[in-house]
């Protein structure tokens, strides 16, 4: 049954971090009282963004849902903006179980604490993604079937482990050098290959699923149609200045193919693209426009099941991809020698942490691993005196690690004593 | 023809006394490498054949020595101490007191300077402003007055009246004003009242070498030192060597293994140890008294971490002189060099607090000081006097046209 437009496939990331409050050296090891996130920061950015952000663009998604029946959309929410959400909004968590209500509206799994855990440690990051899919379900009462990983990181590697999870979709970027000329527009597959041994049987024994998945389809960010809406919108030196909903239905529709991606962060919508340059009337307008000239919306899921059996071609993501700036790689969090201290530091602890079974510092070690922390620290645009390019709550990168490395030392002297008094549980630290 | 300017600085290394002179230098440097004549006028307290005389060292520039006993950094009570070791007949040609010294200064340099002929006239910093501006004058030529350090640097804001009011004289009369930061520029706007569209802002440079250590010469060896902290410049309020101390002393409550250097004299000297004594710090804090470049460059290559706590800092080129050496640095915020150097911790010179807390972070935290050492030393690539000079020749450009 061929279609005449591609349909159009919208996924909102929406996460919120735990900031690190101003940790001092003499605050140290004096016992479990200390907290090393800055509640009122938190909070306040989590009300800044729910009044700009969160409350208005979910109050004009359901309006578009039940004006619009054939409007369907996708979203990550993160474990930690969900936390963020029974501690400072019930409110919005209340705005997206009314979304969920619509029945047309799809959760995607991702790592409960929005952490780099894929790439270090995957019994970690099964534990993680159980953890978010059944929350998901508890809160909103449907099964993820699709996963995206923290930041769009992805590679073949990622794609099997997600596929024996019981994934049947992943989300990644859709990179030029690996589309080689193709178009983003159709599900890819990831070559096939088997993991060792052991790491499947991880897998198998964390599983969040029920089953692992035959197959599992890749659906591709495509990055020039998001970013003109997530970047571009407001820019009055581009030369799409001002975009209209019908000029960008023109764009999505010319480039042909099964479905446009359209991946971005939620806080487009009246954060990033602040509500006067027009963003929530050009949401507004889009489902009309669609519907007027036969354009569909799917959810991942639908783009999928609607594809079907029909072959795809392979996205070969050798090395790790991801959406973070143009280097589409690591280096946001990775970049430099105390991202990788802080790292290596923060699993090194893991087996320790594991070992006190003690849920409190479970849930505190798990929350440092949010992927912000390690952005926080990257100075790959830290150009000297230059700091107006970076966003981030602390002062520099240094500020940042200078924080996270005070809470690391902290979590550390809570830690040893506890395993110590363990006797016959001396875990040894991985190799 | 080169442009030619005439200038009103201050001695050079090694007879200077501070980062003016070394800046002078580093300017006059970069100048000539711009083919840009400089005749050099100096206030030089030196004996008879030295002075007066007027010499051309190379091809391109000439220097004028002033007979004076003016130092930039005085105040009129320290120049009162200083001229009374001089004999009495001595002292009346160099100027009884501080107003009369620099009288003298300026009736010699303009007089010294009729006979030549300038594109452009360029003074540095206060005591030098009237011999500006009136070379200017007579010589019917744009003035460019660059600011080094305000009285209100030096005092931390309770300035002499009459030396306050001299160099606001001064920035007035000037047709362009050159500030060696954005911090410096905001207090002549706000403090003096003078128009952000006068003022340019270049940042000095730096001719340091980057010392590249070979390969090996940066991991710790088994059995460490114990670890040092520095401290160099004036002792005097605005380097803020007090707040070194109250550092000092709340690092090592924590780490006793520490050892603290203090290196470089001045009028607080006594005070200060005093002051270390009553902290505890005797057996961990050295007073190194003044060095010699070399001696400074030893010391910024065995500090585990240098501290820049001044009150107010219109440049710093020690923090320049620190990283060159792979050093890590943590700076007032309250400085020009903050502006300039990124890879560093920045913090507020009244929070000993968090200058105590960087210090420890630094000397616990190997990967940290190792990035700081790595990438903090790039800047000074971009800031040399070549690039910085070559503002200045364009500042000198817009106002001769003009």
């Amino acid at each position: 049954m061929a279609q005449t437009h591609p349909s159009i496939c919208f996924y909102f990331q929406v996460h919120q971090p735990y900031r690190l409050r101003d940790i001092r050296i003499t605050d140290i090891g004096k016992g479990d009282q200390l907290s090393y996130f800055d509640h009122e920061k938190n909070r306040s950015v989590f009300r800044k963004v729910a009044g700009k952000c969160y409350l208005p663009a979910n109050s004009l998604m359901l309006e578009l849902l039940n004006r619009h029946p054939g409007f369907s959309i996708a979203y990550s929410l993160s474990g930690v903006f969900l936390d963020q959400c029974r501690e400072y909004g019930e409110d919005v968590l209340d705005s997206f179980r009314a979304l969920a209500a619509t029945g047309r509206v799809e959760f995607l799994a991702e790592t409960y604490y929005h952490s780099l855990s894929s790439i270090r440690d995957t019994q970690e990051f099964c534990e993680q993604v159980s953890l978010h899919v059944h929350t998901i379900e508890d809160l909103f009462g449907q099964t993820p079937t699709v996963f995206r990983n923290t930041e769009l990181i992805f590679s073949n590697e990622l794609a099997q482990v997600a596929r024996l999870m019981g994934f049947t979709g992943i989300l990644a970027e859709g990179t030029d050098h690996l589309l080689q000329g193709r178009s983003p527009n159709m599900p890819f597959e990831p070559p096939r290959f088997r993991l060792p041994r052991e790491k499947e049987s991880v897998i198998a024994k964390n599983r969040p699923l029920a089953k692992r998945s035959d197959k599992i389809a890749i659906l591709l960010k495509n990055y020039r149609l998001s970013d003109d809406v997530a970047f571009r919108f407001s820019d009055k030196s581009w030369v799409g200045f001002p975009l209209k909903a019908e000029t960008f239905t023109d764009w999505l529709t010319a480039g042909g193919g099964h479905s446009i991606n359209l991946f971005m962060d939620y806080e487009t919508f009246g954060e990033h693209q602040w509500e006067d340059t027009g963003i929530f009337e050009f949401l507004r307008s889009l489902p009309r426009m669609w519907e007027g000239r036969g354009i569909r919306t799917s959810t991942p899921s639908q783009v999928i099941a609607e594809w079907a059996d029909r072959s795809k071609e392979v996205y070969d993501a050798h090395n790790v991809i991801s959406w973070a700036d143009t280097e589409r790689d690591l280096s946001a969090w990775q970049g430099n020698q105390i991202q990788a201290a802080a790292f290596r530091a923060i699993y090194d602890l893991g087996p320790l942490v594991k070992a006190t079974g003690n849920k409190e510092l479970l849930n505190t070690w798990r929350k440092l691993q949010t992927s912000d922390h390690f952005y926080y620290m990257c100075t790959k645009y830290w150009n000297d005196g230059d700091v107006h390019k970076y966003f981030s709550p602390y002062d520099s990168p240094y500020e940042a690690y200078r924080r996270y490395s005070h809470a690391l030392c902290d979590l550390k002297s809570r830690v040893e004593p506890k395993v110590k008094t363990k006797k016959n549980h001396r875990p040894t630290s991985k190799s | 023809m080169p442009l030619h300017t005439l200038m009103f600085g201050w001695e050079y290394p090694p007879r200077h006394l501070g980062g003016l002179g070394v800046a002078c230098q580093g300017l006059v440097r970069g100048l000539l490498h711009h083919n840009i004549k400089v005749t050099l006028v100096l206030p030089f307290p030196g004996t008879d054949e030295e002075v007066d005389i007027r010499f051309p060292t190379r091809d391109v520039i000439e220097t004028i020595r002033i007979k004076s006993f003016l130092n930039p950094y005085d105040s009129p009570e320290l120049y009162a101490q200083r001229i009374q070791h001089i004999p009495r007949e001595t002292s009346q040609i160099y100027g009884e007191d501080l107003g009369h010294a620099v009288y003298v200064y300026t009736e010699t340099a303009v007089e010294m300077t009729k006979d030549l002929n300038p594109d452009v006239i360029h003074c540095h910093d206060w005591m030098t402003y009237e011999a500006g501006v009136r070379a200017a004058q007579y010589h019917e030529r744009p003035l460019v007055t660059h600011i080094h350090a305000t009285e209100l640097d030096r005092t931390h804001f309770s300035p002499n009246e009459w030396i306050y009011g001299r160099e606001r004289w001064g920035f007035e009369q000037a047709d362009h004003i050159i500030a060696v930061s954005n911090y410096t520029k905001n207090i002549l706007v706000q403090h003096y009242g003078i128009s952000p569209d006068k003022i340019s802002v270049v940042h000095n440079g730096s001719d340091e070498a980057h010392a590249i250590h070979v390969m090996g010469d940066t991991v710790p060896a088994v059995t460490k030192k114990n670890p040092m902290v520095l401290f160099l410049g004036r002792l005097a309020l605005q380097k803020g060597p007090k707040q070194f101390l109250k550092m000092a002393a709340m690092v090592h409550a924590h780490r006793p293994d520490v050892q603290f250097v203090m290196a470089g004299d001045g009028h607080m000297f006594s005070d200060l140890v005093d002051e270390s004594c009553k902290l505890g710090l005797q057996d961990c804090m050295i007073f190194a008294g003044k060095v010699s470049a070399p001696e400074a460059r030893k010391l910024y290559a065995q500090a585990d971490c240098f501290v820049m706590p001044s009150l107010s800092e219109p440049f710093g080129l020690v923090a320049l002189e620190a990283i060159a050496q792979n050093t890590p640095v943590i700076l007032s915020k309250q400085s020009g060099a903050s502006e300039v150097i990124g890879h560093a911790f920045k913090v507020d010179f009244w929070d000993t607090e968090m200058m105590a807390d960087c210090v420890l972070t630094v000397l616990r935290e190997q990967p940290l000081a190792m990035q700081l050492m790595s990438e903090a030393p790039r800047v000074l690539q971009k800031l040399t006097w070549i690039n910085q000079a070559d503002h200045v020749h364009s500042i000198y450009k817009n106002i001769i046209r003009s």
